[in-house]
């Protein structure tokens, strides 16, 4: 689904700068991704030259000093034309003219199944009393890894950052990550563009390299992954963390590698990622060191024999086959196995892929939490949410379904001052947080970001409280799938979850006799 | 030198052996072809390998000398970025990978896609070289004395590849240069140092024909 055409852009000229004293103000021009805005250079007059191309992000809007620009959507379309919506015609002429498929950044767009048609069971007189809120505790840490590494991880509430890249990212925007995982007792992660020596300290909630002054409590963690591109990645960077994630893939585009494109390879990510500045850095699809389970295993066993047993390793999933893939990472020896879902979010990639490609979210946690309980893990390998969740009641939701904990990437970039654009691969980023340029860098403090982002973290856990509390239980890990109800067949068909009012799963997951079956290997 | 036979133990108990007794010692070590992922994230020591060795050896090698004195199993260097690693017999299967800097010298074969995503590495192999030898290289040096596979160099970005012998056929967006004065000497300062009886003069230069073979 493409965006193309599908919003309506007009400017009040009647209060807009430009048009009553053109060349005064040309900031829609400066900052629309795409190209909206037209400036004559002669004249200095602005004219809306593009608006076909136009994604709602609404960033000029904002900028506008008059406030003089609507963008209102071009819903109809979607009713009256579809499919041969305009956007869907527009997108074939692009690649009619220039032979080039669309990239892009950020996540799905248009209606998938998600935790929206899920709603919360309180707590009344059967089951349970509701606990208090305000007056009593709900615990909420999450252990990582305790029972086989010298230094597990105690997140203080059941939050991750997931892997975003320097590269992908600005250095502000890694910086704020860190601090505001620093500030809520919770995991920042590298990402696969090699580690910044500050996210080193500040995840861990100290202001310098000697880890002399704690600045931010109660201080956080930071993941190092391990990715199939390892860039940066040496003996010292595999310990420069309080874990190891091996990323298999991603929810944005699972089955293929990280995408940064050479405009963002700057002279800092060169040096981090340790390659040629401008080079595309383009990580394979697979492992090549990895050719079976076998082989898996063996990595996770020098991983941990380089990091001295001390930490954890978490698996990360792109949204496959939940069970067996969930099953091959208990096998591998996972301490915590991230899954993302279809919605997940990325710095780059082919249109087609994130919009098409991977399982729901919702549709991911059942068969994972299945596969953890065949094991005889549930609860033990802990199991992190991504893809798509927005707030607290999205992680309620997911921590019922039986997740241990979530992570949250585009709402994270939100929470720096993201309104979505979907240009994140151009480097052009007007918050500063996708791009590597100084003067829009400029623009992101990582000490206000970090704090928007702690800020973000404890609303949402306080959220997760309340509702954890209303239907009974004081500990997160105490939910259950009884604390939720389908309220649509579709949702109660791919998550297994009661149909409200029915108030039962629907047949087909009461008669299915037991584990999800087939690896995908051989067709089956 | 300090002797180690690792006969009925595992990685763990094996490997810090080795780290507490690598002190300006050269550390032997016989029966490991069963270990994987030996000799893991070094950054300085001597050490032999008596016999051969499994998968992964020397993997994030960050300043130590290894020498094994058969062949290794897959993977062998895997994710180096500092020393060397000595292999007097054949390589498995992808053997360099992922390196960032260190040698890896292979006297005999070398599996597929060896040194594939070399960042920085020098990588010589004096036998032949598998299929999809140095794929997607970013940087660093691929020597091969004698014959190569198919899509040799595939995707190259950056670096140099020398080859002796031939090739089944060259991967996409590569080249074939002619050697220069300065390659000449470089490699004969190799072969010279590494003993390996060949020289320069049957060697061809193969080169990235874009930077950008990718995304426009």
């Amino acid at each position: 689904m493409s965006a193309i055409g599908a919003y309506c852009v007009s400017v009040d000229r009647g209060i807009c700068l430009n048009a009553s004293m053109p060349g005064k103000c040309a900031t829609c021009a400066e900052v629309c991704p795409y190209g909206v805005y037209a400036l004559d250079p002669v004249t200095g007059e602005m004219t809306i030259k593009n608006y076909n191309a136009c994604v709602g992000c609404r960033i000029c809007a904002e900028f506008c000093p008059v406030n003089a620009i609507r963008i209102n959507p071009a819903e109809s379309e979607y009713i009256s034309r579809y499919p041969w919506t305009f956007g869907v015609i527009e997108e074939i002429h692009h690649k009619a003219q220039t032979g080039e498929y669309l990239l892009r950044g950020f996540g799905t767009q248009g209606p998938t199944p998600n935790f929206d048609m899920i709603t919360v069971v309180p707590s009344q007189i059967a089951s349970e009393p509701p606990r208090d809120k305000y007056r009593e505790e709900c615990d909420m840490e999450v252990l990582i890894g305790e029972d086989t590494c010298d230094k597990p991880i105690r997140l203080k509430l059941p939050f991750v950052w997931p892997a975003m890249s320097f590269g992908a990212l600005s250095k502000e925007a890694k910086m704020a990550l860190a601090i505001g995982a620093a500030m809520t007792g919770t995991a920042a992660n590298t990402g696969e563009g090699g580690v910044l020596p500050e996210e080193i300290w500040f995840s861990r909630g100290y202001t310098n390299e000697g880890f002399s002054h704690k600045e931010w409590e109660p201080g956080g963690y930071l993941v190092v992954q391990w990715s199939t591109g390892r860039w940066g990645v040496s003996v010292d960077y595999v310990n420069s963390g309080d874990a190891v994630e091996v990323k298999i893939g991603q929810g944005a585009k699972p089955g293929m590698g990280g995408h940064l494109l050479g405009a963002k390879v700057t002279e800092d990510v060169a040096r981090v990622r340790g390659i040629p500045v401008g080079s595309d850095a383009l990580s394979p699809c697979r492992y090549y060191d990895v050719q079976t389970l076998e082989d898996m295993k063996h990595m996770v066993a020098f991983l941990r024999d380089v990091t001295g047993y001390q930490y954890p390793i978490f698996f990360k999933l792109g949204p496959s086959r939940p069970y067996a893939d969930v099953a091959a990472c208990i096998e591998a020896g996972a301490d915590a196995i991230s899954i993302d879902g279809l919605v997940g979010g990325t710095g780059c990639s082919p249109d087609i892929v994130t919009q098409g490609v991977g399982i729901p979210t919702i549709a991911c946690i059942p068969p994972a939490v299945q596969a953890l309980k065949d094991y005889g893990v549930h609860r033990k390998v802990k199991l992190i949410a991504l893809g798509g969740i927005r707030s607290g009641l999205d992680s309620f939701k997911a921590l019922a379904m039986g997740a241990d904990a979530v992570g949250f990437g585009s709402a994270a970039e939100v929470a720096l001052g993201c309104r979505v654009c979907y240009a994140c691969h151009k480097g052009n980023c007007p918050y500063g947080i996708t791009s590597q340029k100084p003067e829009l860098r400029a623009r992101l403090d990582p000490l206000e970001g970090g704090q928007r982002l702690a800020n973000f973290l404890h609303a949402t856990a306080e959220e997760i409280k309340i509702l954890t509390m209303l239907s009974g239980h004081n500990r997160i890990a105490d939910l259950s799938p009884e604390d939720l109800r389908a309220m649509d067949l579709n949702t109660a068909a791919l998550t297994g979850l009661k149909l409200a009012g029915y108030d039962r799963p629907l047949p087909i997951w009461e008669m299915g006799n037991g584990k999800p079956s087939g690896n995908g290997k051989d067709g089956k | 030198m300090e002797k180690i036979n690792a006969k009925g133990k595992d990685l763990k108990e094996i490997n810090q052996a080795i780290k507490a007794c690598i002190n300006g010692r050269r550390v032997v070590i016989s029966g490991v072809s069963q270990l994987h992922g030996l000799a893991a994230g070094l950054k300085y020591g001597d050490v032999l390998i008596d016999g051969s060795a499994g998968d992964y050896l020397g993997v994030l090698n960050d300043g130590a000398a290894i020498e094994v004195a058969e062949d290794t199993g897959n993977y062998a260097a895997d994710n180096m970025t500092g020393g060397t690693l000595i292999v007097r017999g054949n390589a498995g299967y992808g053997a360099g990978q992922y390196c960032y800097g260190g040698r890896l010298v292979v006297y005999g074969d070398a599996g597929d896609f060896t040194g594939t995503m070399n960042k920085g590495a020098t990588i010589i192999v004096a036998g032949d070289i598998g299929d999809e030898a140095g794929t997607y290289m970013l940087d660093g040096e691929l020597i091969v004395a004698g014959n190569a596979g198919k899509n040799f160099a595939n995707f190259l970005i950056h670096g140099d590849v020398y080859i002796g012998g031939d090739w089944e056929n060259l991967g996409h967006n590569t080249k074939v240069e002619p050697l220069s004065q300065e390659d000449a000497s470089k490699l004969e300062n190799y072969f010279r140092s590494y003993r390996i009886e060949t020289v320069p003069a049957n060697f061809k230069k193969i080169t990235a024909a874009s930077e950008k073979p990718f995304y426009k």
